[in-house]
């Protein structure tokens, strides 16, 4: 067509075409195909015309097929801080399962979309965010269509006045009987909760308030008490610890208090202030496998390793004799290093013996760690149930002297099964929950309690912290506070957020309500006292010692939390349940760990079908008149004559995601004791398996140069150790990869996004992972699809054992290719072995072999150096996924959301709208894969032009980056030479994964460096 | 006119020309007997049940089938590559035999183009239902678009994949609809029914028989069968290419092109082997599909035999000599990894099987020749299935080692597809003039026993 006129649109357009912020850097190319040339000279020809006549007239007939219409209703009023497609961010607190953390909770149009780190709590506070897989995905758990939505009187439906007056009617009828009224809670670390219970107790007086935490740390509190006179839990600091020697202690996964990771790593650095760090333990752990010596013991052998170190270091000129003491090389070597760094050490234990927590406090007394790395001043409040005193709630109810039950936050039927049947002597029974569980059908009442993202809230988790947390959203259902419920029962008619406010007003602090608000916590002074330490006890203790004679037949049976599970509180929630367990890649499901040799022996078996899958036999776990089912998960590493079982599954009652899967640890958690011995049997059940799910079943390296590893002398003397120069032979003699490219080089224009791993400081928690799901709608595939290997994690964490085949070795023995290969995909024995951890995502390679091969170009490279995925160009031939070495694509082999087979948040309303508006939910048949979070480097890039400046460093938010505690993962621009990637490029530690493919990845890796003297070179 | 003093007759039985028109037409012209219907209705069951797997797989996804996140590809494309190979053999024959004279071609040409154009349609569903999306699966074609610059990307295997075998299949149906013609018009002079004279009188094109009709058809088969060659080796080589451009260890190979090629030809010679066997049989044409025509089919088994055989043997060589980690672990796990099975199950039915053949009794036994034939089928099967889950299930990060588990989806596409091909066969068998009778007649007086009876001294 021809342009006739030219009217007047813009001053820029005047005698330049070229005018600024443009939409198309190019004409559109309409005019070839509705004339050519020629014709255009002659304005708008016969042909043209008709072409247009039919163009019209066939839109004329496709415009009155009506589509589907879905009418949304705008807002009357338009909140003032609500504006479309911007989110807002409240400072928040995140507090479940003895888990504290200061949280920034991300909504999007009025609905919390996501949790993380409170950053500023972080840089300002000595202390760390802590935030854990749990925290992450709780997000979720506001929306699990399993939620109450009312308060139920024996199960029925009933209103909250209705429920308020019965309550209240019991509770003034019991008050007046002898017997009790208990309040059975998790530890609480809400000062307005305890206040608001102080007025409780004072309406109705024979009140009691039981704190039982269902993993406690009882014998901590309790060797605490003798030893300092008082029962308290104090905070440890990691990050001031040159040598840390941990018994059992899983400080890295689910151990006291989930910040314990960032603080250690801080010292995880290479260098010559990296720590050190001893482990021994029965299981291996999180902590475990990212220790530098890993030593397998006996849990009943702590004691005696203690005994022997406090024993050293108090007496230093005698010779101290234990009998039948293992390990004694590497005890005497840790008591001198102990000696060195004095007050820069720290000695842990996880039993849950006092005996124990009492040497371990003489220990740390002696090397004078008190008030250096353990702070007994700002104690930690998040655990303060004490087994004793439970026992006493037990015996009172056997003894019926409790006339009310009122369970606030717990499923105590799941954690206590032995109190089932004996519920019913009680008269009033309430629930405040916020779903329905196990617990629910034994009350009279049940009161829905609102999700934390919902609720107001304050929580004083360590001494010097107070922190507040704030409601993000409007109640979903007919729910309320824990406080706001206690209020009304003790008569008050104020709101519980009036409530707060004036309690912290009188509070007097620094800060004022708004900004204590805005920022989400306030720190405050403490005194700093010396408390007197008492030795007698430990002394004691050393003097009646006498070592138990261990036998050789001794069984042992660990129970555990892991970290993505707890206790089991969230366990409906999707996103944990698929998120992989740390070391063992499993996901759904809990069963009996076991060591290969202690496996073999008892003739029991974990086997490989068809398809890949594993499957495994199952036992019958019996103890005393319990018995429970559990399949067998062979696992190396693991102390031979140990089992090992984790809580929170096994739940029956929990909703359509949980119910089902695994078994429940807490009926056999006898005399809430973490480690049984000998008190149990087991046995093979004939004819039975049991499928998992695993996320990886080959568990080595291979002898490949995956996870690159050094040791901190080499490192020290050579920084590229471990990460020597890759050097392909070729007519050019030997030459980097790089420069035999058959290809262009790619050059970067604007920005060149780049990722750094420090595999040193990388724990493998798996918090990215539930990040990652939770920022780019990961749906959830359910153990079937995961046993397929189907999983969707855009980010995985691989996790290699070493093997105790190396290639060096098989040369020096002259073992052949196919012998050495078959032995190496073997783990190493128990006592070498050792594991590594590598988060690996799409590694956006700039020579990307998924680019070639797509047919319809639906996979291509950014300006700025990401691999990009246009899921609407994409006709799913898989071939992109075959042919990427890293095995990063995911393939959408079904349609995940709205569909029944696939029942899981993405199949309800309510789970739905956890979805993140930026990022689109795929279709079936698509693939996709990690895009580095390319919505908020869109967002960061639009910001940044808004303002007229250039992208700060860090100020792009990827999900995995700023999930990671520990600071492993660093993103950012690396044409900006200032920029903290920039320096990572550079570092000698720093590699690209699989180099020899040439396929420079826009993600690399820093080498691992373990802080030990030899290096296992095949690991 | 010459006759070969050595070579045995080509058309046996003492036939003359109009022996051959009635023998060529007597399917046609003749109702289907027990065996024909039998076998008819296994196959069309085999069909339909492919057909309803098909549907489930477009109805719900890909996931029906055994693939993970690490096997992208396994039956479909094993099937796929199979199928393509089997449609090697109709070309090679008609084609370049016929620009090398070699007359034996004659009688088996027809059959072996129609076994091509059948394997390729095979072939051609897998890449269509292998897709995640198959409703935009038209993407794939260079489309004028509105987009500015959306295309396709001439970068990937895949595409040329897309251009070869649709070539290569519209230039195969048109070769053979061309040899077709003037036997169509035999048949259509020769029927009595109204509607059968009409089908083929419309299938005929208006052949005359003139002298210039006969002479546009020759020049025309000339340049179809000079258009054809190239793509004998085109096609498997642009196949084996969505292989070798790949980083994978045990796709990324140089040698495949050739090897694919020949492994082509050796299977499709050996579905021709099979199909022959049973036509002879079933529609009496031992005259014309002599043992001289098997003879020479096996010799060409065993030589493509004998170069897949070296070409594993290289595979295996290379990995060893080139030192690369990664390759040499992926053909030691290839023969002694968890599935060293099918690794073996293919070095013995391609490798050991045929060199059977040097032995002149054993490759002139009718059944002895079936069997291997079948030997050849699963080999050839093994073969693909190898080069791509095996090499597929360990590669680089053991992280991600996977196995591979085919479907009852996976099965019964696969049997659907073979009861596809057979359907059309079948009723090819019966409606189609399964011996180009017009060319053939043209070595009647050469190469008949009829006229050439020196060898038995008749």
């Amino acid at each position: 067509m021809k342009e006739q006129k030219k009217y007047f649109k813009s001053p820029y357009l005047k005698g330049n075409e070229d005018f600024l912020h443009k939409e198309f850097s190019d004409k559109l190319p309409v005019d070839h195909f509705l004339a050519d040339q020629k014709e255009n000279n002659y304005g708008t020809s016969r042909r043209d015309f008709l072409k247009f006549l039919g163009f019209s007239t066939a839109a004329a007939v496709l415009s009155s097929c009506e589509s589907p219409i879905q009418k949304s209703v705008p807002y009357l009023n338009q909140p003032e801080e609500i504006i479309p497609g911007v989110a807002n961010f409240y400072a928040s607190t995140y507090y479940q399962e003895n888990t504290f953390a200061s949280i920034l909770v991300k909504t999007r149009e009025g609905r919390p979309i996501s949790v993380s780190a409170n950053k500023d709590y972080e840089k300002i506070t000595s202390h760390s965010g802590g935030l854990n897989s749990r925290a992450y995905a709780s997000v979720l758990s506001l929306y699990d269509s399993n939620r109450l939505k009312s308060p139920l009187k024996n199960n029925n439906e009933v209103s909250w006045d209705e429920l308020d007056n019965e309550v209240i009617k019991s509770l003034n009828q019991i008050s007046k009987t002898k017997n009790k009224i208990v309040y059975l809670s998790p530890t609480i670390i809400s000062p307005s909760h305890k206040k608001i219970l102080e007025s409780f107790q004072k309406k109705y007086n024979n009140l009691e308030v039981v704190y039982y935490d269902p993993i406690s740390k009882s014998a901590i509190i309790e060797a605490n008490k003798s030893c300092f006179g008082e029962s308290f839990i104090p905070t440890y600091n990691f990050d001031k610890a040159k040598v840390v020697v941990s018994f059992e202690a899983d400080f890295l996964g689910d151990w006291l208090d989930a910040s314990h990771g960032r603080k250690y790593s801080s010292r995880r650095n290479p260098g010559t202030n990296m720590s050190k760090h001893y482990q021994f333990e029965s299981l291996l752990t999180l902590t475990g496998s990212n220790s530098d010596k890993r030593v397998p013991v006996n849990p009943d052998e702590q004691l005696k390793y203690l005994m022997y170190i406090f024993s050293k270091l108090s007496m230093t000129k005698q010779e101290v004799v234990i009998e039948n003491l293992n390990h004694k090389a590497i005890l005497d070597n840790i008591c001198k290093e102990l000696q060195e760094n004095q007050g820069e050490s720290l000695v842990i234990s996880g039993s849950s013996d006092p005996q124990n927590q009492i040497i371990v406090n003489a220990i740390n007394y002696l090397l004078d760690n008190y008030s250096k790395t353990i702070d007994y001043n700002n104690k930690s409040n998040l655990y303060s149930g004490v087994n004793s005193i439970f026992k006493r709630f037990l015996d009172d109810v056997e003894a019926n002297k409790v006339g009310a039950l009122i369970i606030n936050d717990l499923n105590i039927i799941y954690n206590v099964p032995q109190l089932r049947d004996k519920l019913n002597n009680i008269k009033l029974k309430v629930q405040i929950t916020d779903s329905k569980n196990e617990t629910s059908k034994y009350m009279d009442f049940v009161c829905p309690k609102s999700h934390f993202l919902e609720s107001w809230g304050d929580a004083n988790p360590y001494t010097a912290i107070y922190a507040i947390q704030q409601p993000t959203i409007n109640p979903l259902f007919n729910s309320r506070e824990s406080e706001q419920i206690l209020l009304k029962w003790s008569g008050y008619e104020e709101s519980y957020y009036n409530y707060l406010k004036t309690f912290y007003k009188n509070m007097s602090f620094k800060k004022s309500w708004n900004k204590i608000l805005h920022d989400g916590y306030c720190e405050i002074d403490y005194k700093r006292n010396d408390y007197i330490f008492s030795s007698k006890v430990a002394k004691d203790i050393t003097k009646n010692y006498n070592p138990s004679q261990s036998n050789k037949n001794d069984t042992f049976l660990v129970l555990y939390s892991k970290i993505s599970m707890g206790q089991g509180y969230q366990s409906n929630n999707p996103w944990l349940q698929e998120l992989p367990d740390p070391v063992t890649k499993v996901t759904w499901d809990n069963y009996l760990t076991i060591n290969p040799v202690h496996a073999k022996k008892l003739g029991l078996k974990n086997w490989h079908v068809s398809n890949g899958a594993l499957n495994g036999d199952v036992v019958l776990i019996k103890m005393g008149e319990k018995s429970i089912k559990a399949p067998v998960y062979i696992q190396p590493g693991q102390k031979q004559n140990v089992l090992g079982l984790c809580f929170g599954y096994g739940r029956t009652e929990a909703g359509k995601v949980a119910s089902g899967v695994g078994v429940n640890a807490f009926e056999i958690h006898d005399n809430f004791n973490l480690v049984q011995k000998n008190n149990f049997s087991i046995t093979k059940v004939e004819g039975v398996e049991h499928e998992f799910a695993c996320t990886q079943n080959s568990h080595t390296m291979m002898g490949r140069s995956i996870v690159k590893e050094t040791t901190l002398n080499e490192y020290l003397k050579n920084p590229k150790s471990g990460n020597e120069d890759f050097k392909l032979e070729s007519y050019k003699g030997k030459v980097s990869p790089s420069e035999l490219n058959l290809y262009q080089e790619w050059e970067p224009s604007v920005h060149f996004w780049n990722m750094s791993i420090d595999l040193s400081k990388c724990h493998g928690c798996g918090a990215c992972v539930i990040a990652c799901h939770a920022e780019n709608n990961v749906p959830v595939v359910g153990k079937e699809e995961v046993r397929k290997n189907r999983d969707m994690h855009w980010l995985r964490i691989d996790r290699y054992y070493s093997s105790d085949m190396t290639k060096d070795l098989a040369e020096e023995k002259g073992i052949g290719a196919i012998e050495m290969y078959k032995m190496m995909e073997e783990p190493a024995s128990e006592e070498n072995l050792e594991v590594v951890f590598q988060p690996v995502m799409c590694q956006h390679c700039n020579q990307a072999p998924c680019e070639n091969v797509c047919p319809v170009a639906a996979t291509t490279h950014s300006n700025e150096g990401l691999n990009q995925m246009t899921y609407n160009r994409c006709i799913g031939t898989r071939y992109c996924m075959n042919n990427c070495p890293y095995k990063v694509r995911r393939f959408n082999w079904f349609n995940y959301k709205d569909n029944d087979n696939f029942d899981f948040n993405m199949n309800d309303d309510l789970g739905k709208m956890v979805l993140n508006p930026d990022v689109t939910v795929r279709a079936r048949g698509v693939m996709e894969k990690c895009s580095m979070c390319i919505q908020n480097i869109q967002k960061t890039k639009l910001d940044a032009k808004r303002e007229r400046r250039k992208v700060r460093d860090g100020e792009v938010s990827i999900a995995c980056e700023t999930a990671c505690d520990t600071g492993a993962i660093v993103f950012g621009d690396a044409l900006d030479s200032n920029s903290r990637i920039s320096k990572e490029k550079k570092h000698p530690r720093t590699y690209a994964l699989l180099e020899e493919l040439n396929t420079q990845p826009s993600v690399f890796y820093k080498t691992k460096v373990r802080n030990k003297n030899k290096i296992n070179k095949n690991v | 006119m010459y006759r070969s003093p050595v070579r045995e007759p080509l058309i046996t039985g003492n036939k003359d020309l109009h022996d051959i028109t009635v023998d060529i037409a007597r399917p046609i012209e003749t109702s289907a007997n027990k065996w024909w219907w039998s076998l008819f209705i296994v196959s069309a069951i085999a069909m339909l049940w492919g057909f309803g797997c098909i549907a489930y797989t477009i109805g719900t996804g890909v996931g029906v089938w055994g693939l993970n996140n690490t096997i992208g590809w396994a039956w479909d494309i094993t099937n796929f590559v199979w199928w393509v190979g089997i449609g090697h053999a109709g070309t090679l024959i008609s084609a370049v035999l016929l620009l090398f004279r070699q007359n034996w071609r004659l009688s088996i040409n027809r059959t072996s183009e129609a076994m091509t154009i059948f394997a390729v349609m095979q072939a051609g569903l897998f890449p269509l239902i292998h897709m995640g999306r198959l409703w935009v699966g038209f993407w794939v074609f260079p489309l004028p678009n509105q987009y500015g610059p959306l295309w396709v990307n001439f970068n990937s295997p895949l595409l040329w994949d897309v251009f070869a075998i649709s070539t290569y299949f519209s230039v195969s149906l048109v070769f053979w609809y061309m040899g077709l013609i003037p036997d169509f018009a035999m048949i259509r002079d020769r029927a009595i029914k109204p509607i059968t004279k009409k089908i083929y009188s419309f299938l005929s094109f208006g052949w005359s028989g003139r002298a210039k009709h006969w002479q546009r058809h020759e020049v025309m088969s000339l340049v179809l069968a000079g258009l054809c060659t190239p793509l004998v080796l085109s096609v498997h080589s642009i196949v084996s290419m969505d292989f070798a451009t790949s980083v994978i260890p045990g796709w990324h190979t140089t040698i495949f092109p050739p090897y694919f090629v020949a492994g082509a030809i050796f299977g499709g010679f050996a579905m021709c082997q099979t199909l022959l066997l049973i036509a002879r049989k079933v529609v009496n044409l031992e005259d014309y599909i002599t043992m001289t025509h098997i003879e020479y089919m096996n010799i060409i088994i065993l030589v493509t035999g004998s170069i897949v055989g070296c070409a594993y043997i290289t595979e295996l060589f290379i990995a060893w000599y080139s030192g690369v980690e990664f390759e040499q672990y992926a053909f030691l796990n290839r023969a002694t990894g968890p599935y060293w099975w099918a690794y073996w199950a293919m070095m013995t039915c391609n490798v050991i099987s045929p060199q059977l053949m040097w032995f002149k009794k054993l490759r002139r036994n009718i059944l002895f020749t079936f069997i291997i034939a079948l030997f050849v089928h699963i080999g050839m099967w093994f073969e693909r299935f190898v080069i791509i889950v095996t090499s597929l299930h360990r590669d680089f990060l053991p992280s991600s080692w996977s196995m591979f588990s085919p479907t009852f989806v996976d099965l019964g596409i696969f049997i659907g597809t073979i009861g596809f091909f057979l359907v059309l066969f079948l009723i090819y068998a019966r409606t189609f003039p399964v011996i180009a009778q017009a060319e053939l007649k043209t070595i009647v007086k050469t190469k008949s026993s009829k006229y050439n009876k020196n060898k038995n001294g008749e």
